[in-house]
């Protein structure tokens, strides 16, 4: 409820300020133009839009944790870049066996934790297994897989009941996060890691600030200081941007980009992200267990107007986006064709079809108007019912109590969902299911990839959903930054490179 | 008057025990719970349930609401399900924030309203007095967001005087800093709160003017505005504090926008934080404290109203 007031107010006020912007001069605002060498002792502010509820890296899901603290704080035996390759961090290098059982794994040598104790291979050993012992932690079944983890000297080994082409992808996550064995740190409100960075300090509601780990076993960090600041609104973010109080604004709403580039320091930044908008159908009931139904709701929505109302991204024909292994161009599957719709509709024998979208209310209104007119169109009244999040998650998540629903999904690599009948998305489909096991089972790479492309295909043509847009990463920077990650930054941001020059 | 205080008193306290248990159901009326959160979208119902009983969320409703409020009595509001600090500890901190931010915003809406509004009584049915109490009209009606940005635009954006957003990072241990830091929002609340007084005292302003005691006055040999002025405005103060329980009542609902607005660590912003992560033992204390502090404001008043007022100290 707040927040629609005060979405209407930020599109009021937008307009206000664009003819406010043709009459004024900025006095002193955002950061100058670049002159000379990075500081090493800067001190970067990045505005990000989602605070996590607390700091606990083993329990509480979700990215605004993995954002501030992944690669960051806590570290992995292996890490991913942001165009998704896997590659060393704890572990210096690894070995997989041709039958795909055994991971061996050697460790770096002089690695501390943030307080001064010692890496150990026992550390390794301990974290991953009682992660895979303990239910309340995130990720935990990710590494069900696993029958044995050892360690000899440096070397760690993990041992599989059968092979899993996701096991190394996992590791990079919260699956892998390595701890100290028996560490007293209050997770919930502080960390203890190995990564580039120290927690210096969370203060709620406001900020979190990361600053450089002298003791760091690899390369130094590039700057002394990052700050993350909590700015919810959209436009309370580039005024902040424009006053010269934050340096990096994440989660930019490209419709405000002519407003922040009139500053002439900001430069806004495109990259490519795995967030998906799913629009899910409950098929478990009619109307919508008739594919043809969901067929014709997928040809009613008129992508392309989707994507330039947003602003960035690009259009979405199926579960697996760009940057994932598996994806293909499915557009052929659902080509805009209100025509096509109406005849689908016809042909399954439904008129006057009325149907309720469920969605979290902080996705504003521009989509669901677009596909309220779109449905209209084909002879469909949908009716939006907007709740808060936690409603979402009960609803629609837990007791798959809805019709349509729309979120965004922004793990990449989640294909699994699809895989998974007990999902909210209620797709059961035993196919689809066989070839992502064989996907899994698969030891060579190219093999489980051509697979997992199969298994979308079917995904797509059953129309088992709708993908309204695949999402940009869009971020606006300030002169003088470099090394901000540019790619993928609602999964992960690390700050390893970043540099700051005044 | 002792009575009156003692009956005033039961009746501040039986709200309060009121306001408990509607907050208490009200919250458990809401879909969803704190460990389908903490899971999240890849969460398996296990993990839920383990976090669900990790967390005592099993315990049935009425020993929950009796642990809670045995925990007030205490002076105990329990602790949050997401960060396991103590709630009391939690608004004692938030509250350096959302405290002056209010008693600012309350300053800056009495520094507005009083002056002006006696200001537009007087000068009724001339143009300056129309346009003041016209332009209260407007702006009482002004969203309180945009009329926020409109000011961050001015005074942060191109003036560069103020921060645009966000409280220093070592509180009031930087006094000039935290003080910079309030005054935008301040002005924000202060300004619509003012507004609507403005039209308040106008009207007991002119109520005062028609008293027999300022024209006997004035027919006594003062001027009209003198006599107003000495005799009149303390009967406009007393009205004007009557008010100030739904002021007061108004800034707190206020903050609660504002500090999202401004990203203000404060309870207001906090209490949408908690209420979207449904941690809700935080929830309730930051409800209670907050609606004990609306009723504790309306109780002060009357008592005040009562020790100010001669007729009501007759009366009684």
């Amino acid at each position: 409820m707040l927040r629609r007031t005060a979405l209407a107010a930020t599109a009021l006020f937008a307009a206000s300020a664009l003819v406010l912007a043709g009459c004024t001069s900025t006095a002193d605002p955002g950061p100058t133009g670049a002159t000379g060498e990075p500081n090493p002792d800067a001190s970067v502010a990045i505005r990000l839009v989602l605070e996590p509820g607390n700091l606990d890296i083993r329990q509480t899901t979700g990215a605004a944790l993995d954002q501030v603290l992944i690669d960051n704080v806590y570290q992995g035996l292996v890490s991913r870049t942001t165009d998704q390759e896997i590659v060393p961090a704890l572990a210096s290098d690894w070995e997989v066996s041709d039958d795909g059982l055994t991971y061996t794994f050697t460790l770096e040598e002089g690695v501390t934790f943030h307080d001064g104790q010692e890496l150990t291979a026992q550390d390794v050993v301990w974290s991953l297994q009682t992660r895979k012992d303990t239910p309340e932690w995130a990720d935990s079944a990710r590494l069900a897989n696993v029958s044995s983890i050892t360690a000899d000297g440096q070397t760690v080994t993990l041992t599989l009941a059968q092979p899993d082409s996701s096991l190394l992808w996992n590791l990079t996550g919260r699956a892998g996060i390595i701890l100290k064995e028996g560490d007293t740190v209050d997770y919930q409100t502080a960390a203890n890691g190995t990564g580039p960075f120290v927690l210096e300090e969370w203060q709620q509601g406001a900020s979190i600030t990361l600053t450089r780990n002298d003791a760091y076993w690899g390369d130094a960090a590039g700057v002394g200081e990052v700050v993350f600041q909590y700015i919810a609104e959209d436009q309370a973010a580039v005024n902040a941007a424009a006053a010269g109080e934050v340096d990096v604004l994440t989660g930019f709403d490209p419709n405000l980009t002519e407003q922040i580039e009139q500053n002439g320091d900001w430069t806004v930044v495109l990259g490519t992200a795995t967030d998906k908008s799913v629009l899910a159908m409950n098929s478990t009931a009619a109307p919508l267990d008739d594919q043809r139904v969901r067929q014709a709701i997928r040809q009613a929505i008129d992508h392309d107007a989707i994507v330039e109302a947003v602003g960035a991204g690009q259009t979405l024909y199926g579960p697996i986006p760009e940057p994932d292994p598996g994806y293909e161009d499915l557009s052929d599957t659902a080509p805009y064709d209100p025509e096509a719709a109406r005849a689908l509709l016809e042909e399954a024998g439904v008129d006057d079809l009325e149907l309720t979208l469920t969605i979290p209310s902080f996705y504003g209104t521009t989509i669901p108007q677009i596909l309220v007119s779109n449905l209209n169109e084909v002879g469909i009244t949908l009716e939006v019912d907007a709740v808060d999040f936690g409603v979402w998650v009960n609803d629609v998540y837990t007791n798959k109590d809805y019709e349509l629903s729309y979120v965004n999904h922004a793990e990449p690599r989640d294909f699994e969902n699809w895989a998974n009948p007990d999902y909210y998305f209620t797709y059961d489909n035993p196919e689809v299911q066989d070839l992502y096991e064989q996907s899994l089972r698969a030891t060579d790479e190219a093999e489980a990839d051509a697979l997992l492309a199969e298994a979308a295909r079917i995904v797509a043509e059953d129309a088992a959903a709708d993908w309204l847009y695949n999402w940009a990463g869009v971020s606006a920077v300030a002169t003088g930054i470099d090394g901000m990650p540019a790619d993928n930054v609602n999964a992960r941001l690390d700050l390893s490179e970043l540099t700051k020059s005044e | 008057m002792i009575r009156y205080a003692l009956t005033r008193g039961a009746l501040l306290l039986l709200g309060l025990f009121v306001a408990s248990a509607l907050i208490f159901l009200t919250l458990r009326v809401l879909p969803g719970d704190v460990a389908q959160q903490i899971a999240g979208t890849n969460g398996t119902p296990e993990q839920v349930a383990a976090i669900r009983e990790s967390l005592g969320l099993n315990a049935p409703l009425w020993a929950q609401y009796a642990d809670w409020i045995g925990g007030v009595f205490r002076g105990d509001l329990g602790t949050s399900l997401y960060t396991g600090t103590g709630v009391t500890t939690e608004l004692a901190e938030k509250a350096r924030v959302t405290v002056p931010l209010g008693i600012l915003s309350l300053l800056f809406a009495l520094a507005v309203s009083i002056p002006l509004g006696v200001v537009s009584a007087l000068r009724r049915g001339r143009a300056d007095g129309t346009t003041l109490s016209v332009g209260a009209q407007a702006l009482a009606a002004v969203p309180v967001v945009w009329a926020g940005m409109m000011l961050v635009v001015v005074f942060a954006v191109w003036l560069g005087w103020l921060p645009a957003q966000g409280f220093p990072r070592g509180g009031w241990s930087q006094p000039a800093d935290a003080l910079r830091a309030l005054i935008l929002p301040a002005l924000t609340i202060g300004i619509i709160e003012g507004a609507m007084l403005l039209r308040f005292v106008r009207s007991a302003t002119l109520q005062a003017i028609g008293q027999d005691y300022v024209r006997t006055a004035a027919a006594k040999g003062l001027t009209r505005n003198a006599a107003l002025i000495r005799h009149g405005l303390p009967n406009v103060g007393l009205s004007v504090i009557s008010v100030l329980g739904l002021q007061v009542a108004g800034i707190v609902v206020g903050a609660v926008i504002i500090e999202q607005l401004f990203s203000l660590p404060g309870i207001g912003r906090m209490l949408v934080e908690d209420v979207d992560r449904r941690d809700l033992p935080m929830v309730q204390g930051e409800l209670l404290i907050l609606t004990g502090f609306v009723l504790l404001v309306g109780f002060l008043v009357d008592i005040v109203h009562r020790l100010l007022d001669p007729r009501q100290r007759e009366a009684s």
